[in-house]
């Protein structure tokens, strides 16, 4: 009895493993933000990055890996989300909530990558909301992957929350005035439950094609480009969707495993959630190898010169590392995981380790896309050009993983993680 | 209305790149930055090598993929077939520059001020005298350009935008030829007005056989080589430019 | 009805938003022979596209928060 009394899911309770993740977050942020300031004071020249052409360099490097890293991440979260809901899977029900928040923070974060990758960022927000060009592939990702999408699925996580904040909104606390806020009013009535069920089907509905297509832009921002030898190509859309639900789910599994330990909450998260995180994962990897088999395949057999010349940098260059380092670790997790459905077992420490490496090997994928094409592919004989992210890129683009960290244990603590079970307090009622 | 191009002579040039410099002193572009670029190239094994040039000044393509690409309409084509850049809506994303097949376009890394090859500002210069006055500084560039009075020409550029070769937008509205085109020792360079069947570079085009740089791209580029052959995968690069940009 | 009337209202209204900024408003498509094509043919044309999402979202706010809380709440 006195259990329910206490807010739920660790709110408002400051202990010292969160005590440590705050204190790593901000070290890391605070890093972020010295190397931010040095590159607003000096400009790009601190970065890795320089012009294609005579420079022989990469006019985009990091930020951009990053941006598309992120919003994959945002991507899956949501849709993952609108998913579990649409077809009512009872098992996953319990990690709606955090891949809501997910996909919410990862946003801010890929709004805050293009930000440190323009030049002028401050000129950025007038310039785009007075003149963004539909023509350009960066229309997508500017107007809905980050204005509509963000929006979006805050008006999904709002929504969704409006039931629990109302119930907290009933306990005397330092939040309740926040609760009450977001609860706006919430009772529980049934006309209201009606409604929500109807609004929360009509949301996944319009959210679903809305993220497809918004992802499918950032793979055209490559795959449109006939000039760039490696981007022109008609999978560099689906191949952007599927790996960005390869990184999304791993992330997922990283914060489901997170919040099972810190929480205890074995119950709810539970090993057969795990199993069913493992098969999504299984599922997308089969289709990314896939991809990636056409993908060499085409390009081994019928690729032009300069074409060559970027698989040649990727497959046997300099960058091979960085490609068989991915392959590695997309088809060692494949393999893992389909021994571990064979037996029919579920570990949770394996499950974690594939989750780690397929966001390593999809981190590294879209350096793979983004760079070789400028730095080996130059349809003019220009010098081979090289890059290597810079101490400040690194810095910054770390310090934004820290700000993920950061908000996601202030949410935390400030509303429950996990969605409350319907008799949560029900003896006060 | 005049639309330019540019007919080059490759027969004719021997790559002196004084169009390269005349191009640095007439635009002060800062340090790495080379609107124009002239390629040396080398083919064959010794001592059946042979030696070729190919001067690079932006192609203003008129299906450029650039101004496709520009999120902010910076990037834009003019009536008269100039491909240019307005520095004050430039965010300095260098999707451009990534899209550009030819790899004309050059970020300004580090504030240009601070990146010139002599910072005019510099008290310590004051007292020195040198016999031809002090290091030129084009305040056309400054001026706002075409019909549209945008600044287009390179004044005011600054930290985090891109930039580009203008064919000298501002020589061209007081007449002028551009100024890789007038400092060519050799007339290798032809530049006019391309409608105009009379103009040199019409002309020219007529007399000899003509190709445009990765036609195949699409991208409509306005300068055409003559007298001589596209360069090919046995092109190397010899004595390439170091074009660089230090902290 | 009424706050289904609003809701469908406002989502009609946010897609015609986006429809007519993103092909009336906004830089024509097609091959950039002008400087028409780099301007939007009506100022702040992406901001109202991005309206226009927002729009369509909070339809479905409206129709759960409108009126919602009169007579039932506590505080």
């Amino acid at each position: 009895m006195n259990e329910k009394k206490r807010l739920p899911f660790g709110m408002g309770r400051l202990g010292t493993k969160w005590w440590v993740l705050v204190g790593v977050s901000l070290t890391l942020v605070t890093r972020g933000i010295i190397a931010y300031s040095q590159q607003a004071s000096e400009g790009e020249v601190v970065t890795g990055m320089r012009d294609i052409g005579p420079m022989g360099g990469a006019a985009w490097g990091l930020y951009i890996v990053f941006v598309v890293y992120f919003v994959g991440i945002s991507f899956t979260g949501i849709c993952l989300a609108s998913l579990i809901r649409l077809l009512n899977l009872k098992v996953l029900r319990p990690i709606v909530r955090p891949a809501e928040v997910m996909t919410v923070i990862a946003l801010i974060l890929g709004a805050l990558a293009i930000l440190a990758d323009v030049g002028q960022p401050g000129r950025a927000f007038l310039m785009l909301l007075k003149y963004a060009r539909p023509q350009s592939p960066f229309f997508g990702t500017f107007a809905m992957v980050i204005s509509g999408y963000l929006f979006g699925s805050l008006v999904y996580l709002y929504l969704h929350g409006r039931p629990d904040a109302a119930v907290l909104a009933k306990r005397p606390g330092l939040l309740q005035r926040f609760h009450r806020w977001w609860a706006a009013g919430y009772g529980d009535t049934p006309p209201e439950r009606a409604r929500r069920v109807r609004s929360s089907f009509w949301l996944s509905v319009a959210l679903l094609p809305l993220l497809i297509t918004a992802t499918s832009t950032l793979g055209f921002v490559f795959g449109l480009q006939g000039g760039r030898p490696g981007w022109f190509g008609s999978l560099q859309a689906p191949g952007f969707v599927v790996m960005a639900g390869l990184s999304g789910v791993g992330v997922l599994i990283l914060i489901a495993a997170g919040l099972r330990q810190a929480l205890g909450e074995k119950e709810r998260l539970n090993l057969e959630l795990f199993r069913w995180l493992a098969d999504f994962l299984l599922v997308l990897l089969a289709g990314y190898l896939y991809f990636l088999v056409v993908e060499w395949l085409t390009n081994s057999y019928a690729a032009g010169p300069s074409e060559s010349l970027v698989s040649q940098a990727i497959l046997a260059g300099e960058n091979a590392w960085i490609f068989w380092g991915s392959v590695a670790f997309l088809t060692l997790p494949a393999f893992l995981l389909l021994l571990q459905r064979l037996r029919g077992r579920v570990s949770l420490p394996l499950i974690v380790a594939c989750g780690v490496m397929v966001n390593l090997a999809a981190i590294a994928k879209r350096f793979l896309i983004v760079v070789p094409s400028q730095t080996h592919g130059m349809l003019l004989p220009y010098s081979t050009g090289s890059y290597t992210p810079s101490l400040v890129e690194w810095e910054i683009v770390i310090g934004l993983v820290g700000l993920g960290g950061l908000l996601f244990a202030l949410f935390v603590k400030g509303f429950p993680i996990l969605e409350l079970d319907r008799d949560y307090l029900g003896g006060t009622k | 209305m005049a639309r330019y191009g540019m007919v080059i002579d490759l027969s004719r040039c021997h790559g002196c790149r004084a169009c390269m410099v005349a191009c640095k002193v007439e635009n002060n572009t800062p340090k790495g930055s080379f609107w124009n670029y002239v390629f040396r190239f080398e083919e064959g094994v010794f001592p059946e090598t042979r030696v070729s040039f190919l001067p690079r000044p932006c192609m203003h393509c008129d299906n450029a993929p650039c101004v496709k690409v520009c999120p902010v309409g910076s990037r834009h084509k003019t009536l008269e077939g100039l491909t240019l850049t307005d520095w004050d809506r430039c965010i300095g994303c260098r999707y451009c520059e990534v899209a550009c097949p030819y790899g004309v376009n050059c970020f300004n890394w580090k504030d240009p001020k601070k990146n010139r090859y002599l910072d005019w500002s510099d008290p310590s210069l004051e007292g020195v005298e040198l016999s031809h006055g002090m290091p030129y500084a084009n305040p056309d560039l400054d001026l706002p350009q075409g019909s549209q009075g945008r600044h287009t020409a390179g004044g005011g550029r600054m930290k985090g935008v891109v930039e580009k070769c203008t064919f000298c937008v501002h020589r061209l509205e007081k007449g002028l030829l551009p100024a890789c085109a007038a400092n060519c020792p050799v007339g290798a360079l032809v530049f006019g007005d391309l409608d105009d069947p009379e103009s040199p570079p019409s002309q020219l085009l007529r007399e000899k056989p003509h190709f445009r740089l990765l036609e195949g791209e699409g991208t409509e580029p306005r300068v055409y080589y003559v007298g001589g052959a596209p360069p090919t995968t046995a092109s190397r690069q010899i004595e390439a430019v170091k074009a660089r940009v230090e902290r | 009805m009424n706050r289904t009337a609003i809701a469908i209202w406002m989502v009609v209204a946010g897609f015609s938003l986006q429809f007519f900024a993103y092909f009336r408003w906004a830089a024509p498509l097609g091959a950039p022979t002008s400087p028409a094509f780099s301007d939007p043919r009506i100022p702040y044309a992406p901001a109202a596209f991005i309206f226009g999402v927002m729009l369509v979202f909070l339809s479905a706010v409206v129709y759960e928060l409108q009126g919602g809380g009169e007579g039932e709440s506590d505080g």
